[in-house]
């Protein structure tokens, strides 16, 4: 490891490259994708909350995107290699915090034990966690990565169970959405750390097995079985999730090409979609904007995807390029679970769809993600320089 | 590799996208639509009705229904000793209770039935004033709305119920005015389509389309409520005192506008459930009977106008008089009597009617009964108005075309009656008998379309002659001097008839009336006091309708402000010297 560094820094002129690349150098496109997302985000949270609750969610909503951008200002600041010594600790206390929600401490809603609530605002782990793994599973991959190789399989093996931890523990809670994103994530950067293929080829068996477990065997109950099924059939859960996914699916279609235009969405203003702010936010862009809106949203977060995966191709470090490749898998699943409920293709998992939805912890974990990116982007330039 | 998935999955959403809202959207937005759409009716307010003088007898309040939806109620939350407690339906129906004014009892009860049907639609209230929905509105209880409503209120209550008639619960009018003029006091509903919201409140942005409702319009009639207030008094203590089992009185002019339509006993139209099911109908409209000595008048009109007679014609007057089988007598045992045509109408003899009636055929005197209205409505559509009964005098029995000439054997109703002494009280042309005077919106009113006319029954000297042999009926020497009203003159006919009862298919006590007109020598009104079945004292129409004549009329003169009479006419003698009439 020492090596490594001694390749890559401490060279007198460290200091010096990182005043050289002013911000004039960040990857704008990407700040400026993330922070569109946030601005429809916030309207749309005003829009799908105004009826009841005034600008109080719009106002938490702005102040989240504050205090995010912040924090991404600092990461893509931060030296690359500080970032690295973190990343156990930062690992660690995810950990903690996600064993926290787990113990008396942490607090249940709508099912999931997901919350630990702090007088002003909760926090919800579990998107830290994302971050940790990010820069963990980089670094523990990273190392032999460093020469080329594939990572031999103990560090594999070590990742999975780096891995396994905080899925089990979001699993625990039970957060199936979360869970599965970290699970992709995982698979994603492993894949891409050149390990061997038949990591991947495992994984896939297992996870085959798991949704076979799932849907075959009484793990589940009847009433989670349901809410994964309802998506395809809402008769299953007429009163539950099966009201939801039709009021979405009248929500998006009452959009058509237009929209009935912010504020004047019937199904929004009328309060018809239970966590419309955070888990359906779309649904509100769909019926709102139309098409043409919702569209947007989703060609915003595709460059916003794409624009990731192309920071990890063009950086030679192997370090960044899999924490690069963690952000957008991360980013890249959950939009993918987000907008795929909303369009009634994907079961109800409850995530929030990153930067629009409403929601503290995932505002901070998404901006901190764009930190990372951002991080880097400029690394990767300085090498070039 | 990632890249690839990446633009394949935004691709499928984008397609998935597509299909969603391009191609499926009408579909998918009118199936929401419809299910989002609710429509109420907005209640048209109903005209009100008034008297002459405008004096409002019925109106409708605004009122309000209160809605509950007990699965929204049910998580009623409010702050409780500074801590925000969920108090649900209890605390809702107590609230609810408060803020009314009426026990939570039956409020609770209502809601926990919904709530546990899953019933989104359950009345807490009803008919509460707009101030006390404000109050309960103020509560902000979730799922507690409201629904436009009305009440009707009759100010006048027993006075005027019978004639008005009522509006029941589900706002259909029962009788009276209320039903005959339904058209023009109902309006029409207007319709409220709106978007609604799971939580029952209207989505802003949807679509939310008004039509107004046309309110009814107000109906003017032609009573005067002072005049009808007082008839409906004296009415009832008259029944009570002579012990009847009904009475009724009907005051017009000799335009036949109506001034007064009393029926005893009423009832309150303000609270119909404690109504007796026989005081409904206004019984001068609806109930006819034999009229007895007042149909009198018909014959004497006719012998006149026909030329067959004068008030000085004398009639000898025998004791009993048998004709077609039966032996006639008159009221009181007389021997033979030497009376003019004037003093047989004064004294009411049967007898004298009968021979001085025999000089015109049956056909005649059905001619002269139609004209003066027997047998037909007054054409007002007085909801259950009867016709009476007069039968064509081609099928009149043998005593039957003697027994009319006084008033038996043919049945009319007191509008009937009283429009014949209209008909001699303006100069022997009967005009239409009216009700309503105006429809219109506010005070503005106007007359309605009436495609009655007026007819000429009799000539005007013939009118004058009767009213003068009327005058002699409240003389000193004729059967009504209790219907004298001090300083006017007086022309009237006393009625003491056998009346039929229905119930019991035979004749049954008596019907006893007087009718008459003042000042007889410019009538400005015609009071018609009818009293069934007088049980106590006397049963003749001279003694218990007469006295309440001359209250009605004196007060109806005072009220009209009609000037005292002049000098007195001389009357015409009652009485003839036989030898007198045996000179040439």
């Amino acid at each position: 490891m020492a090596g490594v560094t001694q390749l890559t820094g401490r060279r007198p002129l460290a200091a010096a490259d990182h005043r050289q690349l002013p911000l004039a150098r960040t990857d704008w496109g990407l700040v400026v994708a993330a922070f569109a997302l946030s601005v429809i985000g916030a309207l749309l949270v005003w829009s799908a909350t105004r009826h009841a609750d005034g600008s109080a969610y719009l106002i938490r909503h702005l102040f989240n995107l504050g205090v995010g951008m912040a924090l991404a200002a600092v990461v893509m600041r931060i030296d690359f290699r500080a970032i690295r010594a973190f990343a156990p600790w930062v690992y660690v206390a995810s950990l903690v915090g996600l064993l926290l929600v787990l113990s008396p401490l942490g607090s249940t809603i709508n099912g999931s034990r997901s919350w630990i609530q702090v007088p002003g605002f909760s926090i919800q782990p579990a998107e830290f966690a994302k971050v940790a793994l990010c820069v963990g599973l980089a670094m523990i991959l990273a190392e032999r990565g460093e020469r080329d190789a594939p990572p031999p399989a103990r560090d594999v093996a070590v990742a999975a169970v780096v891995l396994g931890i905080p899925v089990l523990l979001v699993l625990a809670q039970p957060d199936l959405g979360s869970a599965t994103v970290l699970v992709f994530m995982g698979i994603g950067v492993i894949a891409v750390s050149g390990a061997s293929r038949w990591w991947l080829f495992g994984f896939a068996t297992g996870l085959a097995g798991a949704v076979t477990a799932a849907l075959t065997t009484p793990i589940l109950s009847a009433y989670q079985r349901n809410r994964l099924t309802a998506f395809a059939d809402p008769s299953v859960d007429p009163t539950g999730i099966g009201y939801q996914v039709q009021q979405v699916k009248i929500a998006v279609g009452s959009g058509g090409w237009t929209g009935e235009g912010l504020f004047h969405g019937r199904q929004t203003q009328g309060g018809f979609i239970p966590f419309q702010q955070t888990d359906f936010i779309f649904s509100v862009a769909g019926e709102e904007l139309g098409f043409v809106g919702a569209a947007g949203i989703v060609l915003l977060l595709g460059f916003l995807v794409i624009r990731a995966l192309l920071i990890a191709r063009r950086t030679r470090d192997s370090f960044g390029r899999l924490v690069a490749v963690g952000v957008a898998v991360w980013f890249l699943f959950q939009i993918l679970q987000n907008v795929g409920m909303n369009l009634g293709l994907l079961p109800v998992t409850g995530l929030p769809l990153p930067f629009v939805s409403y929601g503290g912890s995932s505002m901070f974990a998404c901006w901190l993600g764009i930190g990372l990116l951002g991080n880097v982007h400029l690394s990767s330039l300085r090498r070039l320089t | 590799m990632l890249l690839v998935a990446t633009l394949f999955i935004f691709s499928l959403f984008a397609a998935q996208l597509l299909r969603i809202q391009g191609f499926d959207a009408q579909s998918v937005s009118a199936q929401a639509l419809k299910s989002r759409l609710h429509t109420s009716s907005v209640p048209a307010q109903r005209g009100s009705i008034v008297d002459a003088n405008g004096t409002v007898l019925a109106a409708s309040l605004d009122r309000v229904n209160i809605v509950g939806d007990a699965t929204a109620t049910v998580v009623y939350k409010k702050r409780v000793d500074g801590q925000v407690r969920t108090v649900g339906l209890a605390g809702a129906a107590t609230d609810i209770a408060n803020a009314v004014g009426v026990q939570p009892q039956p409020i609770l009860t209502a809601l926990q039935q919904a709530e546990k049907k899953g019933s989104q639609f359950t009345y807490l209230a009803k008919n509460v004033t707009p101030a006390q929905w404000k109050a309960v509105q103020d509560l902000q209880i979730p799922g507690i709305s409201s629904e436009a409503s009305s009440e009707r209120d009759y100010p006048q209550g027993t006075s005027l119920a019978p004639l008005l008639g009522w509006i029941d619960a589900s706002g259909q009018p029962g009788g009276g005015v209320e039903q005959l003029e339904q058209k023009a006091l109902n309006g029409k509903p207007g319709k409220h389509v709106y978007e609604q919201a799971p939580d029952g409140t209207t989505i802003a942005s949807g679509d939310n389309k008004d039509t107004p409702a046309v309110d009814g319009k107000n109906v003017q009639l032609t009573i005067d409520n002072d005049l009808q207030w007082y008839s409906q008094n004296a009415l009832a203590e008259a029944v009570k005192k002579a012990g009847a089992l009904s009475g009724e009185i009907v005051v017009m002019d000799p335009k036949q506008n109506l001034k007064a339509v009393a029926s005893y006993p009423s009832f309150d139209n303000n609270n119909i459930a404690s109504a007796g099911s026989s005081d409904l109908q206004s019984r001068p409209f609806t109930d006819a009977y034999e009229p007895g000595s007042t149909g009198k008048i018909i014959t004497m009109s006719a012998l006149l106008q026909e030329g067959k007679a004068t008030p000085a014609s004398p009639v000898v007057v025998p004791p009993t008089l048998t004709r077609a089988g039966t032996t006639f007598h008159d009221a009181e045992v007389h021997g033979t009597e030497n009376l003019t045509l004037a003093g047989v109408l004064a004294q009411s003899s049967n007898i004298g009617t009968m021979l001085a009636g025999s000089k015109l055929p049956s056909s005649t005197i059905y001619e002269y009964m139609q004209k003066f209205g027997l047998g037909q409505t007054s054409g007002i559509g007085f909801p259950g108005e009867s016709d009476g009964v007069l039968t064509p005098f081609q099928k009149w029995s043998d005593t039957q075309k003697y027994t009319v000439l006084f008033g038996q054997g043919v049945a009319a109703t007191g509008i009937q009656e009283a429009s014949i002494f209209a008909t001699i009280a303006n100069g022997g042309v009967k005009e239409p008998t009216k009700l309503v005077s105006g429809i219109g919106t506010g005070n503005d009113f106007t007359k309605p379309a009436d495609d009655r006319s007026s007819q000429r029954v009799v000539s005007s000297s013939v009118a004058t002659q009767i009213t003068k042999m009327m005058e002699g009926v409240v003389s000193g020497d004729g059967t009504a001097k209790a219907a004298l009203v001090p300083g006017y003159s007086i022309a009237g006919k006393t009625g003491t008839a056998n009346r039929y009862d229905p119930k019991l298919g035979r004749y049954d006590g008596y019907t006893a009336s007087f009718i008459g007109f003042a000042p007889a020598s410019n009538p400005r009104y015609i009071v018609a006091v009818t009293l069934q079945r007088p049980t106590k004292g006397s049963i003749y129409g001279g003694d218990v309708a007469a006295p309440v004549f001359s209250q009605v009329m004196s007060y109806a003169l005072k009220n009209g402000g009609v000037p005292p009479s002049g000098k007195q006419a001389t009357p015409y003698p009652l009485t003839f010297q036989p030898e007198k009439s045996r000179k040439p």
